[in-house]
């Protein structure tokens, strides 16, 4: 089932075409990898879906629902989660305080915190995704670069999201946290989300991605199962 | 053990720094002067550093947003210039004029977040702009000139006792306690922290950056408010030149307690620590009949330990 539909969608940055008449759609229970050469527009179109650019033409739907002027936060209530490159975290607060930033857990009166109730949570969703971090209070900044990465993906997926978007979500790992990242991903596919993935590693895009978009210079150049291609042929689509 | 308790959470490290270096302050000045420890002396530790503590307290807010804040002194002195004119002057009823003076403190506190969210200018600019005009509306109001001859019940109000303590000591602890709760028990207060820590994160999550900023600020003048009123009550008078370099001496009384100077790390009880350190230095220096030069000197050195030490803490 179709769960974001983008139509005839187009941006520009002063007189740069960014993204050019792009129309798709991306299904739920289904991971999607978007490549292409720096430029291409992946990251773009990936903010876009996340609220953060709005486009010049065209439309964004959810599920019939029109996404079209709502700001991010706007989007993140829609259930739009975006995991950023850099993780977004704030480096120098614990898990817990990252994991609920924006969407912290209060007492009824003044807006006091919940952190009883904040940090039983966390436990629970970090152990639902088998995420083991020995101690919730360590600040963020002390983790791993795997660690982070999970980190930011539970926050992501605390909310129970419709689509999940990750933008090059393995680019700072060492190779031994790759797997535990992809994993989280296959996770969030047999959840039944939409999982966009925008990445460089096409190593990692043929081990998680059910369909690969090419883009070049703002438009779509080839979309197809990831089944019915090779590495060699979606690198012939990137630089050909 | 020890390591992997403090790496783990620098505020712990901080504060026991802190408390160390208190503690040894303490212990020299106990051995070199026979009054140090006197009930007299240490209440007039605590009531003067009432005054530089409640704008310490504000400059906390700031600085754990990742901002500073050069005009809490020059806020104070004009709120401590305002009420003394409203009661002296214009003979307003101190339960009208005291809280109108604290209230302009938070006004100028709102412009400044407000000019710092429209104009995306650094706090820095922004609030050394907003120090000469709060300056000089101090100057203006008093014609240049300090106001004298509060009324009687005012002062005997302000440098009376409660419970023995005395009526600053009193309200820099009311001070404390509300900016504990609200820095370590609110959303606002993990707010202002994640806000210094990492701004885009805390964009990206939903937070309005922008409003939470408008209130830190506003808070900080509200505490440079309060400050003003203390200060005015102390001396009995309308200072439009009072609390020269107040601000740095707060600021630096943050960052002697452990708060990140680039934001995402404060604590209201690291910051009374830094301030009592610098309380006891001067107090101990006065008794030890060290001349005022030499103070400023031993601040400015202290200064540059703590910057240092934070920055360490920073690259860690």
């Amino acid at each position: 089932m179709s769960g974001l539909l983008l139509d005839n969608i187009s941006k520009s940055f002063g007189s740069v075409d960014v993204l050019k008449s792009i129309s798709t759609a991306f299904n739920a229970g289904q991971v999607t990898a978007i490549v292409g050469d720096n430029g291409a527009g992946k990251s773009t179109l990936l903010k876009l879906m996340a609220g953060i650019h709005a486009p010049d033409r065209g439309s964004v739907a959810l599920y019939g629902k029109s996404l079209i002027d709502l700001s991010a936060s706007e989007h993140r209530r829609c259930g739009i989660e975006m995991v950023y490159q850099d993780f977004a975290l704030a480096k120098q607060h614990d898990v817990v305080t990252n994991l609920f930033l924006g969407r912290e857990r209060t007492h009824s009166w003044f807006g006091f915190l919940n952190r009883r109730a904040m940090r039983e949570a966390a436990q629970l969703e970090l152990d639902r995704l088998g995420i083991q971090i020995p101690d919730l209070k360590k600040p963020v900044g002390l983790l791993s670069g795997g660690q982070q990465q999970a980190v930011a993906i539970a926050r992501a997926v605390l909310f129970n999201p419709k689509v999940l978007l990750l933008d090059e979500p393995t680019a700072a790992l060492a190779a031994r946290e790759v797997g535990q990242v992809l994993d989280l991903i296959r996770q969030q596919k047999q959840q039944g989300r939409v999982v966009i993935l925008v990445s460089h590693r096409l190593n990692d895009v043929f081990a998680v991605a059910d369909r690969i978009v090419v883009m070049k210079q703002g438009s779509i150049k080839n979309d197809t199962p990831t089944s019915d291609t090779t590495l060699s042929q979606v690198v012939e689509n990137i630089v050909g | 053990m020890f390591a992997k308790f403090f790496s783990q959470n620098l505020n712990r490290l901080y504060l026991a720094q802190c408390l160390l270096f208190l503690a040894a302050l303490g212990v020299f000045f106990s051995l070199t002067s026979p009054y140090f420890l006197s009930l007299g002396n240490i209440s007039n530790v605590l009531t003067a550093s009432a005054v530089i503590g409640l704008i310490a307290i504000g400059a906390t807010f700031v600085i754990a947003s990742g901002g500073i804040d050069l005009s809490s002194a020059a806020v104070m002195a004009f709120c401590g210039t305002v009420g003394a004119w409203c009661l002296q002057k214009g003979a307003w009823s101190p339960l009208l004029a005291l809280p109108f003076a604290i209230g302009l403190g938070g006004l100028f506190g709102f412009l400044t977040g407000f000019l710092i969210n429209v104009t995306k200018a650094p706090s820095f600019i922004v609030s050394l702009g907003m120090l000469s005009i709060a300056r000089a509306a101090a100057y203006i109001v008093s014609y240049g000139m300090p106001i004298y001859g509060l009324p009687d019940p005012v002062i005997a109000a302000g440098q009376g006792q409660i419970a023995g303590i005395p009526v600053p000591v009193v309200l820099l602890i009311a001070g404390i306690v509300l900016a504990w709760v609200v820095l370590t028990k609110t959303r606002f207060g993990i707010h202002a922290l994640i806000l210094g820590d990492n701004a885009f994160a805390a964009e990206a999550m939903g937070v309005l950056t922008n409003r939470v900023r408008l209130k830190i600020f506003t808070l900080a003048g509200l505490y440079s408010g309060l400050a003003g009123i203390i200060f005015m009550l102390r001396t009995n008078s309308g200072d439009p030149s009072a609390g020269q370099n107040y601000e740095l001496i707060g600021i630096t009384a943050v960052i002697l307690g452990g708060a990140n100077l680039f934001g995402g790390r404060a604590t209201i009880i690291g910051t009374i620590l830094g301030i009592l350190c610098l309380g006891v230095l001067q107090n101990g220096l006065n008794l030890l009949a060290v001349s005022t030069y030499y103070q400023i000197l031993f601040v400015g050195l202290v200064l540059l330990a703590a910057a240092f030490l934070s920055r360490m803490g920073y690259r860690r």
